[in-house]
């Protein structure tokens, strides 16, 4: 594994804050994402590093992370995926039990909640985590400062990005 | 689909003559399961190939990647806990009483899998005894040597860690390595890990003062086992200890032991003169 | 002897999972959303043998649950077990020092629940072995 270590000399008054992929790489953050798999969904559902199409009904959650690095960790997935992975966080495994759009939330905003508190602490601290969101429409990332892992699980699509805040003025300008 | 009874023959005679492990009729899911993703990383869809292709054209790196995936690594910190707590409370008050203060004490990890009972034995002894790296020497050996170069680095999974780690012992110990946890320097110096086959020859180690030989023997038959027994008491200090795993005894494998009762588990003693 | 346990944790898939992990170790619980609430229940008189804590929650967080429960010698005896994906050394460092006396991370399984219930002596006898 790769991460590289914060030496703090990145971090002089008068640098630029570091950028996201300077502090952790995909299989990191793919390993942090198999992990709460394995542990919270089930231990034979594998993350296959895959890119693909996102049904245009996505839905994301999200928490935030505020410190030396400030940003999202963004999970997204399509509707029916975001259900699925519901009904196998509450091992809800009988297709006649009713799934709240509530019960949806909650347990992908928990998700978030797992994967972004370990993608924390790999990065330099200390920082805060916030509470979990859902909703169509995630914070908006900066796409120069963005590490994104794309998965299936059980065949479909779902990203995980590790994201500054676009409307955050992070960069120097050139 | 399932393996074919020829083939899974040939892959449980092999595994059994590299490293003794027994692979009952019926555990044939088992090989197949274990099997399927070194079939996959040679580009071949199914087991039943991959043992046909490796049978034609055998190859050293073969026959360990098959002993290797049949071996169960399952561990975790402090397994059944008394074995782990009575090393401090009992084992090595005794030890430290019949030793010279010049003595180093040696301990053995004889299946160690990625680590977890090595570094339990060095991180209590660190806390229970003062410059226990200048007194203490661990060793720690598998069959396997992906287990014993995951010893080796002392790096371990969020997961892993959370399987029986006080968590007093994980900030005091560990640092945090990316997404993992990586064991103190101290710790690591204390702990050397090697290649070792417990079903065949052992190479000259120790004497040694304990020895953790747990949840191993119970892939063994009764004379592999008594063979093993047999060559670690070659190994262990007439007055040394001996840990096995909560389902294994040395009662009707090999009577030159005794038992002693040790908390709510058992440790295993040298009878004198057998 | 019943164990009893209070599952504090602001996301009910999470309180499922582990109300569910602990009552099938022959555990009674009840769960509370956030600190407050579950501080609630602890003056209700519901005082449980084991908490756990989730750190991050609305209302009171984990850490300031933790240091109520430690300020009110009544409560001296319930066993605070975090769990929790802050997973820094430092917090942890933080958690034990305000008076946590165990720490499991997110992601855990079943297992990792196990394992340090019975180092806190909080298994009951029948799943131990
Ligand atoms: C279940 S683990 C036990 C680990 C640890 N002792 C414990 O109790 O948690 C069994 C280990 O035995 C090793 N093993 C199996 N056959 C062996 C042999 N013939 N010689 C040495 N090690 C062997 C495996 O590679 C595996 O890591």
């Amino acid at each position: 594994m790769t991460v590289p270590t914060d030496s703090g000399e990145r971090r002089r008054a008068g640098d630029r804050p570091p950028l996201v992929t300077e502090l952790i790489d995909g299989a990191t953050v793919q390993e942090i994402t198999e992990q709460a798999w394995l542990a919270l969904v089930g231990e034979d559902e594998v993350l296959v590093p895959l890119p693909a199409p996102m049904p245009a009904d996505a839905l994301s959650s999200w928490v935030e992370i505020v410190g030396p690095w400030t940003g999202s960790v963004v999970l997204t997935c399509g509707r029916d995926t975001a259900l699925a992975l519901t009904r196998a966080l509450l091992r809800e495994h009988a297709p006649e039990v009713l799934i709240k759009e509530e019960d949806v939330d909650d347990a992908l905003g928990e998700l978030a909640n797992v994967v972004g508190g370990n993608v924390k602490a790999v990065l330099p601290g200390p920082s805060v985590l916030g509470l979990p969101e859902t909703g169509s429409t995630p914070p908006p990332g900066r796409e120069a400062d963005t590490c994104r892992v794309d998965v299936l699980w059980r065949g479909e699509p779902l990203t995980v990005s590790v994201q500054s805040h676009a409307e955050r003025e992070n960069e120097v300008p050139l | 689909m399932t393996l074919t009874a020829t083939r899974f023959d040939w892959v449980r005679q092999l595994v059994h003559r590299e490293s003794a492990i027994v692979l009952a009729p019926g555990k044939e899911y088992l090989v197949e399961a274990r099997l399927l993703p070194l079939a996959r990383k040679m580009g071949l869809s199914d087991v039943d190939q991959y043992v046909d292709s490796v049978r034609s054209r055998p190859r050293p790196d073969d026959t360990r990647s098959i002993v290797e995936a049949l071996t169960t690594n399952e561990t975790s910190w402090f397994r059944d806990g008394d074995p782990f707590t009575t090393l401090t409370s009992t084992v090595l008050p005794s030890l430290l009483s019949a030793r010279g203060p010049a003595e180093r004490l040696q301990i053995w990890s004889a299946a160690c899998s990625s680590g977890q009972e090595a570094y339990t034995v060095a991180m209590l002894l660190e806390d229970a005894m003062p410059n226990a790296s200048a007194r203490v020497s661990i060793t720690a050996t598998d069959i396997s040597r992906e287990m014993v170069e995951r010893t080796r680095a002392g790096r371990f999974s969020q997961l892993e860690v959370n399987r029986g780690l006080p968590a007093p012992m994980l900030v005091r110990h560990f640092q945090r390595a990316g997404s993992e946890w990586e064991v103190a320097p101290n710790l690591r110096r204390m702990v050397t890990a090697r290649e070792c086959n417990l079903a065949a020859p052992l190479p000259r180690m120790g004497p040694f003062d304990v020895v953790y030989l747990r949840n191993v023997l119970i892939y063994f038959d009764l004379p592999t086992k008594q063979a093993i027994l047999r060559r670690v008491r070659e190994l262990l200090r007439p007055d040394g200890w001996l840990f096995l795993g909560a389902a294994e005894t040395t009662l009707g494998v090999d009577d030159s032991w005794s038992r002693v009762v040790l908390g709510r588990s058992s440790a295993y003693r040298p009878l004198k003169g057998a | 002897m019943t164990v009893r346990a209070l599952v504090i944790d602001d996301s009910r898939a999470m309180r499922r999972i582990v109300t569910g992990t602990l009552e099938g170790f022959g555990y009674e619980t009840r769960q509370a959303g956030h600190g407050q609430e579950a501080l609630d229940v602890l003056h209700e008189g519901w005082v449980p043998d084991l908490c756990t804590i989730d750190w991050n929650m609305p209302v009171m967080d984990g850490l300031q649950f933790v240091n109520a429960v430690r300020s009110n010698p009544a409560w001296r005896a319930v066993t605070l077990m975090m769990v929790t994906s802050e997973s820094e050394h430092g917090q942890i460092v933080r958690a034990l020092a305000a008076g946590a006396h165990e720490y499991v991370i997110k992601p855990f399984t079943a297992d990792a629940l196990r394992d340090k219930l019975a180092l806190l002596g909080l298994l009951p006898q029948e799943v131990s072995l």
